[in-house]
């Protein structure tokens, strides 16, 4: 299983922050990779329209998240604009963030 | 407005102005007398058609929010470290600092922009009547960003180990709510040229509301968005330059400001909307190069004339940088005239960052 987070929008384009994370089965321990797969899981990630959200009229420097999962030969990909409304798309977001701050 | 006064010649009536006007010119007496009349009711006709429509949205709302003009209605909302843009109130109009650095930050920030656009165009609120002006602080955790929802401003603490919290920089909160502004006025589309108009315009104003409540001149100014953003391990200044756009910062984890200062370095890119945080360095450098020449104050002359461009009618939503250059030039002619120094400094500016409008 491999996921990938990319980040984009925001106040400001900055490189450093733009630039995709990924984690997986492979960097991950047995025990973050099954945390991980039951965000995935609660959220119905493979189930998701490719596109959740959509900036209201005259909204500006909004974040939009993009993640990528590639599992068991399926492969998804979710474009979300902020504000996410979902707790279960909320809760593998933040933990795709907080990942994303550590590998930076 | 008697029946007698709004009666039209039937033939007229039908006939395009073009042929009225040759009409009018080119007839004979009687003919000559009926088609100058019509023209004039003609026109009466539609001076009338046009401020019913334009009276027509303001008739169908209810009362605006604030009855005293030149004072904000402001309330700042608490979001608990979740996206929920709803969150507690903890702040509202006339009460006193909270001891919340970003409460009291937010509230203070939003009536130093309030006070600008009233002190400096007469302009009430966010839409010129009295629009309440919203808030929310703690959003999300570790959210390295402030961002506009088309209502209220969303404001987060930062990282605490790139960011600092982001209502630390007064001309931040400038920018988001000057994205109302925008939207008010001129709706630009947000991709592309017209997107980092829209960025710059919310950088110029932004900047502005902090110059104004510092009383400082553009020469003395730092021209800079998002000052004391960065933490002090992030090798930079700000997020954006005006005076230098590309040199705000240059870190090894954040990488090098990609804003380009002239339109030969313009960034093609679908990225970021299309490059509107990072093309609007062309735009912005545009408008230091005029504020700084004409010097002084900068909201009283540069800030003024784009003021008035983007509350210009012609100003279309998909408008490109020489389409806005065009109308600052216009707006000068207009204020100060064809042949002044302002004029001067406007062709000057656009030209030296690569748009060439005379």
């Amino acid at each position: 299983m491999q996921v990938q987070l990319k980040m984009e929008g925001g106040l400001a384009y900055i490189p450093g922050l733009s630039k995709p994370i990924m984690i997986g089965s492979e960097t991950l321990s047995t025990q973050e990779t099954a945390k991980l797969k039951q965000l995935l899981d609660t959220a119905h990630f493979f189930d998701l329209p490719s596109v959740i959200g959509t900036p209201a009229p005259g909204a500006a420097d909004y974040r939009q998240y993009i993640i990528t999962v590639d599992e068991d030969g399926k492969h998804h990909t979710v474009r979300m604009v902020e504000p996410i409304e979902d707790p279960n798309l909320q809760a593998l977001l933040t933990y795709l963030k907080t990942w994303r701050q550590t590998i930076r | 407005m008697s029946k007698r006064e709004i009666s039209r010649h039937t033939a007229f009536c039908i006939l395009p102005p073009h042929i009225i006007h040759s009409i009018a010119q080119n007839g004979t007496s009687g003919q000559r007398k009926r088609a100058l009349q019509n023209l004039g009711t003609d026109h009466t006709f539609r001076a009338f058609r046009t401020t019913h429509n334009l009276l027509a949205p303001i008739q169908t709302q209810g009362p605006t929010p604030l009855i005293t003009e030149g004072h904000p209605q402001r309330t700042i909302f608490n979001a608990h470290h979740t996206s929920n843009l709803s969150g507690d109130i903890v702040r509202v109009e006339g009460t006193d600092p909270t001891g919340d650095p970003a409460v009291d930050e937010a509230y203070d920030g939003l009536g130093a922009t309030y006070q600008f656009y009233w002190e400096a165009y007469q302009r009430n609120s966010i839409n010129d009547e009295g629009l309440k002006l919203d808030a929310i602080v703690h959003y999300d955790v570790d959210y390295d960003n402030a961002f506009w929802n088309g209502e209220s401003m969303a404001f987060g603490d930062g990282d605490g180990d790139l960011f600092n919290r982001f209502t630390i920089s007064l001309d931040v909160i400038g920018h988001e709510l000057t994205h109302g502004v925008t939207e008010d006025e001129a709706k630009l589309v947000y991709m592309y040229q017209p997107g980092a108009l829209n960025e710059s315009i919310s950088d110029v104003f932004g900047s502005l509301v902090k110059q104004f409540k510092l009383q400082q001149t553009a020469d003395q100014a730092d021209w800079l968005i998002g000052q004391g953003l960065f933490t002090a391990k992030v090798k930079g200044e700000a997020l954006r330059s005006m005076k230098a756009p590309g040199t705000a910062y240059d870190d090894a984890v954040l990488g090098k400001d990609p804003q380009p200062m002239h339109m030969r370095d313009i960034v093609h890119t679908s990225q970021d909307n299309g490059g509107v945080h990072i093309n609007s360095g062309i735009p912005n450098h545009a408008f230091y190069l005029v504020a700084t020449k004409l010097g002084g104050h900068a909201w009283e002359k540069a800030g003024r004339i784009w003021y008035e461009t983007i509350r210009d009618p012609r100003l279309r939503a998909t408008a490109s940088f020489r389409a806005f250059a065009l109308l600052t030039a216009a707006n000068t002619d207009r204020l100060y005239g064809h042949s002044s120094p302002e004029r001067q400094a406007i062709i000057e500016a656009w030209k030296k960052v690569g748009i060439k409008i005379s």
